[in-house]
This record gives C-alpha cells, structure tokens and sequence, in this order.
C-alpha cells in the first residue's frame, strides 16, 4: 500500500490530480479460533464511488462490514477512513465519524416504531444527554426536529404510511428498506450495505438499484455494497472488489471482474 | 380493527382526556391525607415507596433490559443514610436525600461496570447477590458503630425540633395553614401527634421527582438509546450508543432514585433496620420487580399503577389470617396457608398475565383502549404533501402490512 507520509492513501488519477481515498483496507485479518474468516484483506474505495464487494456463502464480506463497525477487532492490519486510523476508534464512535450500514438479517429496534428507529438512527446527530434530558433542556426541541427529520427520511423512503407501526412482523422487504431510511438518518458519508436486495422481487431489486444511486447523489455518499444480485451490482458500480475465502480475488471495473478468471471459477464452484 | 372514536394527539379531545385524568389524579392524592385516616395514610405511603422503588427499577429494567434482582439494596442505602445521619449526627432528613442519592448513584454505578459485560441470568445472579449481601452487611457486628448492627438505627428520637421536621410539634404557632374554607388541603397536619400527613406528602414529593426525571429520561434522545440497547445493543451501537457509559449513568440513576424512597421509609418507620423494613431485604427487591411487571415494564405509568393495585389487594387480603375474615366464595382458597393471601393472588396474577399481557396492566390498556378511542399520532415531518419518493414501489410491497 502506498503511503504518502501523510498516513494519507492516494491513487494518481489524471495528470496532476490526486484523489484521496475514502477507505483503505490494509492488510486486515480476522480469526474465529480455526477459521480464518479474512486473510490480509486490502482494498480500497474512492470518495463518491459506490464500490460493490462480492464473493461466495462465507466469502467474509459481512466480517468486513463489523470490521468497519468495530464489532470485529482484526488480529492484524489496518483500516483508515479519511486517513484516520478506525480501529482506534471505539463501535459508538464510527456514526459519528460519518459512516452508517445496514444489516444482512436486520438488525432492527423490533420494539420500536418505525418512526423511533429512524430517530435512533439520528442518535449521532443529537446532542442531549443524560442531565439535559432530566432538566429539560432544549430536550423538546430536539425530539421536535429529530421526529420531523426522521418523517421525512420515511416519507423519502415510502414507509411514511407505516410510520406509527412497530417494526416488529413486517415483511423483511419492508424493513430492509427501514435499515436504509435508519442509515440514511445519521446523515453519513459513507454507507455501508450488506445485502440490501435480498427478500425483494425482481421488480423491486431494479427499483433499489436506482434508489441506491439517487441516495448516492442526493446525500453525496460513497456506497459500499454487498451483493449477491450481480447484474444489479454490475450495473450501479463504479468498482468492484471480489472476494473468496478471505481474500481478495479481483479488483476493477465491472467488466473487469466479470471477465476474470477467478472470479468466474469462484462462482461456478470449480477448482 | 375498528374502534368506536379517533382523535388526534394534541387535538381538543385529547387534551380533554389528560386534563380529566390529571384532576382525577390530583383527586385522589388530596382525598388521603385530608378524608382518610391515619391508617390509610401509612397504607398509601406504603404504596408511594413501592411505587418510587419500582419506578426507578423501570428505568434499568423495562427500558434498558438490563436485570436487577438487587435493588432493595439501593433502597436500603437511602434509609440507612438517613438512618445513620439523622440518628448519629443530628442532621435534619431533609438534608439526607441528597447524599442518599449520590451515594446510591455511586454505587449503582460501580455495580455497572461489571454489570455491562455480563448479560440476564448472570447479571440477575450478581444483582441478587448485592440484594443478599446487604442486610449482612449493615448488621455486621464490626460496623454496628455505624449501623447500629442487628438492632437497627432509631430515627424517631433524633427528629428532634429544630430540624423541622417534627413537624406537629414544632409547628405550631410557626407554621402557617393554608386553608380553604376551612378545608386544609395539605391533611390534618395540625395534630401534634399526626405526622403521618408530612409523611404522606414527602412520599408524595419524592415519587413526582422520580416521575418527572423518568420521564424526562425516557422521552428524550437519552431515552431512545435506552430502549435502543435493550432492543438491539448492537444495533444501538452501530447507531453511536455508548453502551457502556449509558448503562453506568442508567444504573446509577435507577440506584440514586431508588434510594430516595428508603429515605422516606426511614422517616416514616422510626428506625432502620433489616427486621423493620422488609423493602431493604431481597423480599423487597422481588416484590419491585412483581409490582413492576405487573403494572407494566417499560411504561411510566405501568409501576405507579401496580404499586397500587399491590398494596390495596394485600391491605384487603391482610386480615385473612382466619377463615372467618375471608369473603364467602374465596374461604376455600386462602386461610389454610400461612403465607400472606396477597403473595398467592399476586403469584397467580403474575402468570395470567405473562401469558395474556406480558406488558402488565398497562399493556392491556394500551391494546384494548384503541378499540373504543384510537389516538392518531401527530404527523411527523416538515412536509403535509408525500415528497417526491424515491422508491415508489416499495409503497406496494408493505400494503401486505397493513391490516387496518
Ligand atoms: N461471529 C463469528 N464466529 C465464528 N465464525 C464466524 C463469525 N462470523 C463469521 N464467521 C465465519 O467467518 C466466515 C465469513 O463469514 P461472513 O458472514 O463474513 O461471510 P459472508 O461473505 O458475509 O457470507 P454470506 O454471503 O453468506 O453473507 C464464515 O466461515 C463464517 O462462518
Ligand atoms: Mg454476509
């Protein structure tokens, strides 16, 4: 990996321009006693891209994600957002630090409306603690501004109608789409997805492919995407990072990775 | 469903229903000390105390999800530092309840940082050895210097004139009454001897402080976070959560609160000690959280309501030590026991309701009162008119959802 001496990863793009990276993942691996669920793991996103991560069943690709969470403390390596050092920042720190996700199998308030889980999701966002709280202090103005915020974030999404519901009992399309309008809530740079396309229809996938996009432009974020929906993945990145067992295996455009040879044995089960 | 009426939230009707309930309220908190009896009065501080010791366990408990099997602990730092300033140091009780508080904070907070790293039966068990601890340690012959060991600490003697606080006594020719046509709607304070009005009234002030706090907790960003770990810690994190620091300040709060009704505990019983107040021992640490449960976790109302209901049916129920006391039809079922009738209806109670309402009386209201009044939620968001949806879709999809 190329440091600059500014712990600043940089690719050269054009002439003189210099793009700096958004995330650089270095070398990181995780350990689950025998199972190496990473193995030096390093790839790269660029700021405003959204970069899609696929690989086969048990690939690591979610382990990346609570990576990047701080659930998971790697063994070994390095991840730098913005050039900051992330695992040095505790799992409560990374919202505020402008980075959101979503969860493969939901991970959801299911007691809570759909309305108080997106406000949860402004948690970052907000600024009353515990004394403010008890002496009412700007309390109501906030609960004020973030029950709007969260409205609209809903309204945007078309689950305001469901709004008052718990979340608990409905349909796993209904509340993948809830753990997008809960990310978005946190109002972040970047936006990390784990399998946002599973449960829906084929319908349903095209139309999340363009959502994705308008969020990307709308909120000006850089999108990482874990996928099994490959022509959906294909259609809306702008690179593409695959991996199997841990370990990268392709790293480019699309097309690229669609042509590769790895790839391609990977998926087809071949060895 | 259908329901027979909706009105919004913060509509004319609405407002209507919350005024009529507060009045009823404040009805029936004036109509003790002023119609009742002495009797009566100690019955309701009685019901005040558990209603301050559960509510307090609420915030840990039914909002936070985090167990406590030993919150009669707290209490007892509540009355034992009323206790041992008052009797040991002349102070006047008013000033005990906020060091009670501090120092309950303080060790609620301590027992957190263990309590954050382990979860339900193991944290049930480590509260629960603080619930069992307690009562040996404050009777420990090494610390009855402090404590006053087996026999307790007497507070009555010590609330001596000048505090204040002996407030038959000390009153007259200070105090002025405040009447209304001759009606004096603090109670009959005006009898040397009756204190338990004064009582009646700082129990009361001590549960609007703990109300208000919860609430102010509980409806805020704060409180979201609460609820947040105890539906999904993880997820709370994600969100940006310090699990860790909010757990200590929710602990230390729910121990500092839960201290302040020990402090009227002390007063009221005129000594302090395991044998005296049931509350301080574990006993008093289930019965939190039965009353709790009962009235409905994770509600502000829920552990007001079972306090209640508690301690009428066990003031009822209290003389059916004999055959001949208990109400015909209900003769075959009680009296035969030695235990209290109150711990067998509310035993029964409790598993009734875990199977039809698992989130107690209040949960029952709050499925079934939408049938006869439904309140709609005011809006939320900046716009009336449906911005412009991204998805416009998935509006289909959760029609499925909708059963209304
Ligand atoms: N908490 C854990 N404890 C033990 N093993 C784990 C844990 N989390 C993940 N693993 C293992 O790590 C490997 C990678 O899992 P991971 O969930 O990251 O795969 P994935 O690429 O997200 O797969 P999928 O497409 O099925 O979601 C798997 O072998 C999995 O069993
Ligand atoms: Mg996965």
């Amino acid at each position: 990996m190329s440091a600059n001496g500014y712990g600043v990863d940089t690719q050269p793009r054009g002439e003189d321009e210099v793009v700096v990276n958004l995330l650089d993942v270095d070398d990181v691996t995780v350990r689950f006693g025998g199972i190496v669920a990473l193995d030096g793991l390093s790839f790269s996103i660029e700021e405003g891209h959204i970069c899609g991560l696929i690989g086969p069943n048990g690939a690591g690709k979610t382990t990346m994600f609570n990576v990047v969470s701080r659930i998971y403390q790697p063994t070994l390596g390095s991840v730098r957002f913005r050039g900051q050092e992330l695992l040095r920042t505790p799992a409560h720190g990374i919202a505020r630090l402008g980075i959101a996700r979503t969860f493969q199998n939901l991970a959801l308030f299911p007691t809570m409306s759909l309305l108080d889980n997106v406000m949860v999701g402004a948690h970052s966002q907000g600024k009353v603690g515990f004394p403010r709280a008890i002496f009412r202090v700007g309390a109501a103005k906030e609960n004020r501004e973030t029950r709007d915020f969260a409205g609209d974030l809903l309204q945007q999404l078309g689950l305001g109608p469901l709004a008052f519901r718990p979340a608990m009992g409905l349909p796993f399309g209904t509340l993948k789409r809830l753990e997008i309008a809960r990310a978005l809530a946190a109002k972040p740079t970047f936006l990390l997805m784990d399998e946002p396309a599973s449960g829906l229809t084929h319908g349903e996938v095209d139309e999340l492919g363009d959502t994705i996009q308008q969020i990307r432009d709308q909120f000006g974020l850089t999108v990482l995407l874990v996928e099994h929906h490959m022509s959906m993945v294909m259609s809306i990145s702008d690179r593409v990072v695959a991996m199997e067992f841990g370990r990268k295996i392709a790293d480019g455009t699309p097309a690229e990775v669609q042509q590769n040879e790895a790839v391609i044995t990977a998926y087809l089960g071949t060895s | 469903m259908k329901s027979l009426a909706t009105i919004r939230e913060g509509g004319a009707a609405n407002w209507a229903f919350r005024i009529a309930a507060t009045v009823v309220v404040f009805a029936l908190v004036l109509y003790v000390p002023t119609k009742t009896g002495a009797g009566t009065i100690q019955t309701a501080i009685e019901a005040l105390v558990l209603m301050g010791a559960a509510m307090s366990l609420n915030l840990l408990l039914g909002y936070t999800g985090q167990i406590s099997i030993g919150h009669s602990a707290f209490l007892g730092m509540g009355a034992y530092t009323t206790g041992i300033l008052v009797s040991r140091y002349g102070w006047s009780p008013w000033y005990t309840f906020p060091v009670a508080f501090v120092l309950s904070f303080a060790l609620g907070v301590i027992v957190s940082f263990p309590a954050s790293r382990i979860k339900g039966v193991y944290l049930a068990l480590v509260t629960l050895a603080l619930a069992l601890v307690f009562p040996q340690v404050v009777t420990w012959k090494k610390l009855s210097w402090l404590t006053g060991g087996g026999s307790g600490l007497p507070t009555k003697d010590a609330q001596v004139a000048d505090t204040g606080f002996n407030i038959g006594a000390a009153s007259r020719g200070q105090m002025q009454y405040f009447e209304i046509f001759g009606w004096n709607p603090l109670g009959d304070l005006r009898k040397p001897d009756n204190k338990a009005a004064f009582w009646y009234w700082i129990a009361v002030g001590v549960v609007v402080i703990i109300y208000l706090v919860c609430r102010g907790l509980v409806k805020s960003r704060v409180g979201r976070s609460m609820v947040a770990i105890r539906d999904n810690e993880t997820a709370a994190a994600v969100m940006g959560v310090n699990l860790v620091a909010t757990k200590a300040f929710v602990f230390g709060i729910s121990a500092g609160l839960c201290a302040l009704p020990g402090c009227v505990t002390a007063i009221k019983t005129g000594g302090v000690s395991p044998e005296g107040i049931q509350s301080l021992t574990v006993r008093g640490a289930i019965t939190f959280l039965i009353v709790m449960v009962v009235g409905g976790a994770g509600s502000l109302w829920g552990p007001i309501i079972g306090a209640a209901v508690y301690v009428y049916v066990t003031d009822i129920t209290g003389g059916w030590a004999s055959d001949e006391a208990i109400p015909g039809v209900l003769r075959p079922f009680f009296g035969w026991a030695k235990i209290p009738p109150s711990d067998g209806i509310f035993a029964v109670l409790l598993i009734v309701l875990m199977f039809v309402a698992p989130r107690g009386l209040v949960g029952v209201w709050r499925q079934y009162s939408p049938r006869i009044v439904r309140v709609l939620p005011r809006p939320a968001g900046t716009t009336g008119a449906a911005p412009v949806a991204i998805a416009a879709t998935i509006t289909n999809t959760h029609s499925e959802g909708e059963h209304e």
